[in-house]
């Protein structure tokens, strides 16, 4: 999804991508992204008919891209091949509800205790595994009525800069109070936070290759953000993927729709990542460093699509200045959650061998927790190893309070 | 805490890239290194080639920069054996033998001796290595240098693990992270190189392995197990760029890397700032010098004003003014690429301009 405008011609099978691709790595028959991508790409463009279920088995992590030496937009032609690929009914009707994690939590939190109890339940799992080929391994985060709002506190301000904060679903309806915290460490900061009235990035509905949803919600979100980024506010994101879908995917998935250009086009460029600006301060020597002393160490578990946003590791050196923190960057891959996917009843096995690499490594630097900043990458991390993750802004917020976490 | 301000950044990872970076990351400073890909790794075995010393006209700093980048290696987990002036012969999966200096210890293995003799063992689900090809071949050609030694093709099947046909990076990665495979490839590789000093295999050995976890491997085994290059990518080739790469993080190297540089910003006479094509908005990375490595990409970068380069490697205009004081390119001069070629080149080019930009920053900073 980078220059997805590039010939398949730059592509010189070097196969580069293949040795960069966590689901070639851990499953001896799936093809690789070189093969789904611009191999059969080639094909596609004659109109030769080449659907395969492998198709479902791309993560969507762009490693591939960032591996490749040549930025042919290996992933972007999986995703779009992915949206043709046809699926038996139970899959089918499984990754519709997938794809849909705003309206599944929109239904969940009507009744949110309910939700979570039957969601919990031993014989519901066990349905859902049989009906919906859901894993029954996974434990599904507990939903909470939405109540983000914009904070009063701090509003009047009026000579702060204000930024618009895109939540994304999982703190919108599974923790409202890490959207508190992320408003909160950022008014400690200087910016006086609005948070967007916006749906699901569309992510998750790419993934599961449902464009026509991507692309809906893409519209949705990016009317109904028009007015405060043409006001020039900038947009900030907590969840890398959400993050990586504002600063290029609403440009993939709305090119051509001329009168939403130029608003997408200054979302991608005004969308930061909260430690993206977070480190901007820090550079500019404006950062809050009022820190208590902390004595920790940290394992740091940098997303795929932290690393496919090319913004260096900001989260690292943020937590590295608090006194006391010593941070471990595990840089062992792609932990194998990718969203819904390790939810996949077919593919359960799979991501949990995919994030081998990463729970050994994680292991051996025996940390007091682990940080990272996507909420599925938690529940694998959590799921593979005994130790607590949770989300870098909320062990930066409690270094300047030291309240226990 | 400035995370995008460095005393020294380079700008890609080929051969001159990674030498550029550890030669200035040496002399304590903070160096980034920026790239979109492995450079030549991809493609080349992590040999340099012979040929290339033969000829007289050589930088006298040559022996010093492949001494570094030999070093490097060394300190990398992934040793390069061999020296400049000596010519050695290993076997290619054609059957040939080809003249090379320096080569990663698990293809140097390989060099016939005489009196050896040596299994070439191919894999039943691996097309691209031919052993009975190879091993015909390669007692024809060694009968004609004069060794005195033995090949004889044996093959092993990988069907248990991977059900059908295969490749090397997924052998590779397979070796790298389950202990499991390697214990069967161990056995299967046991059987078939019995009554043999050396066992020849595809290049399968891990992505990521260091030359310690290989003799771990070969204790294993009981035998010298060699590796031969394949089709791309080349497993030895990004082996070796791995362990390179991991030892330049581990010396406190950033790294950055899938993004091209998109732009170096120059303004009267100093490079000021370099921007990356980060989605969304670029990045900006600012360094007191700057390295450009990046093969034909560089003078890309500079755009039409640059003509060549200074003795100081600085870029000039067509007119000989230098372009940017604390700019260098990483490049060899036309002369001394007719006179030599490739990797030895590209070392010695990454040497100097990696000496040259800490050397001016530690001259900056100073004064």
């Amino acid at each position: 999804m980078r220059l997805d405008e590039f010939a398949i011609d730059n592509c010189l099978k070097c196969s580069v991508c293949n040795a960069a691709c966590p689901v070639y790595s851990a499953h001896a028959q799936y093809p690789g992204p070189k093969h789904l991508g611009p191999e059969l790409e080639r094909l596609r463009c004659e109109g030769v008919a080449t659907d395969t279920a492998w198709l479902e088995y791309c993560l969507g992590c762009h490693r591939c891209d960032v591996a490749c030496p040549h930025q042919v937009g290996v992933s972007e032609m999986i995703a779009r091949a992915k949206a043709k690929h046809r699926k038996p009914l139970v899959r089918g009707l499984r990754d519709w509800w997938f794809a849909r994690p705003g309206l599944l939590g929109r239904l969940t939190t009507i009744l949110p205790a309910l939700s979570n109890f039957v969601l919990s339940m031993a014989p519901a799992r066990f349905l859902m595994s049989k009906l919906m080929q859901i894993a029954p391994q996974r434990v599904f985060p507990a939903y909470i009525r939405p109540d983000l709002r914009t904070p009063t506190i701090g509003a009047h301000k009026k000579e702060r800069p204000r930024v618009l904060f895109f939540p994304g679903c999982f703190i919108r309806y599974n923790r409202p109070e890490l959207g508190r915290k992320v408003i909160d460490l950022l008014d400690r900061n200087g910016f006086t936070t609005e948070v967007a009235a916006t749906d699901c990035c569309g992510v998750p509905a790419l993934a599961n290759g449902d464009r026509t949803k991507a692309l809906s919600l893409a519209r949705d979100n990016v009317r109904t953000m028009a007015n405060q980024v043409n006001a020039g506010m900038r947009v900030v994101t907590a969840c890398s993927s959400c993050g990586y879908m504002l600063k290029t995917g609403f440009g993939g998935l709305l090119k051509d729709d001329a009168g939403l250009a130029d608003v997408v086009q200054r979302i991608g460029s005004q969308t930061f990542d909260l430690a993206e600006l977070l480190m901007e301060q820090s550079d500019a020597g404006t950062l809050n460093t009022e820190f208590q002393a902390a004595n920790m160490h940290l394992a740091y578990h940098a997303p795929c699509h932290q690393k496919s946003q090319g913004i260096g590791r900001p989260w690292f050196h943020l937590l590295r200045q608090i006194p006391g923190v010593t941070v471990d960057d595990i840089d062992a891959g792609c932990c194998g959650m990718s969203g819904t996917f390790g939810f996949k009843q077919e593919k359960y096995e799979l991501s949990m061998a995919i994030g081998r690499q990463l729970f050994d490594r994680i292991n051996a630097s025996q940390p007091e927790m682990v940080a990272t900043e996507c909420a599925t990458c938690q529940m694998q991390i959590e799921q593979g190893t005994t130790y607590k993750a949770i989300h870098p802004a909320e062990i930066m917020l409690q270094a300047y309070d030291r309240q226990p976490l | 805490m400035d995370s995008h301000r460095f005393d020294v950044v380079v700008v890609g990872a080929g051969t001159s890239g990674l030498t550029a970076a550890g030669a200035a990351a040496r002399t304590n400073q903070k160096v980034a290194l920026v790239a979109t890909g492995p450079g030549g790794f991809v493609l080349g075995s992590g040999c340099l080639q012979a040929k290339e010393f033969t000829h007289a006209r050589i930088s006298p700093l040559m022996g010093e920069a492949i001494a570094f980048f030999q070093e490097m290696a060394q300190a990398a987990g992934g040793p390069l054996e061999g020296n400049i002036s000596e010519m050695h012969y290993l076997p290619t999966i054609l059957g040939d033998f080809q003249g090379v200096a320096l080569a990663p210890r698990s293809l140097w293995n390989a060099e016939p001796r005489n009196g050896s003799r040596t299994a070439i063992i191919g894999i039943r689900e691996l097309s691209c290595f031919d052993e009975n090809f190879m091993a015909e071949r390669m007692n024809e050609q060694a009968r004609r240098l004069g060794f005195a030694c033995t090949y004889t093709a044996r093959q092993i099947s990988l069907a248990h693990t991977f059900g059908g046909p295969v490749t090397t990076p997924r052998i590779a990665t397979r070796f790298d992270n389950d202990p499991g495979f390697r214990s069967e490839l161990v056995k299967a590789l046991r059987l078939a190189a019995s009554g043999f000093e050396r066992a020849v295999v595809p290049g399968i050995l891990g992505l990521h392995s260091s030359a310690q976890q290989l003799a771990q491997f070969d204790r294993e085994l009981g035998c010298s197990l060699c590796e031969l290059p394949t089709l791309p990518p080349s497993v030895s080739g990004l082996r070796l760029f791995n362990r390179l790469w991991s030892y330049l993080h581990e010396i406190g190297v950033e790294l950055f890397q899938g993004f091209p540089v998109q732009k170096v910003q120059i303004h009267d006479g100093s490079c000021l700032e370099l921007q990356v094509a980060s989605p969304g908005h670029p990045m900006i990375l600012r360094g007191e010098c700057v390295v450009l490595a990046a093969g034909q990409d560089s003078a890309a970068l500079l755009g039409t004003e640059f003509a060549g380069h200074d003795e100081r490697m600085r870029p000039l205009t067509a007119g000989g003014s230098v372009m940017a004081w604390n700019l260098f390119v990483a490049e060899s001069s036309p002369h001394d690429r007719a006179d030599s070629s490739g990797d030895a080149m590209e070392i010695l080019a990454g040497y100097r301009a990696g000496n040259l930009a800490a050397e001016t920053r530690g001259h900056y900073a100073t004064g």
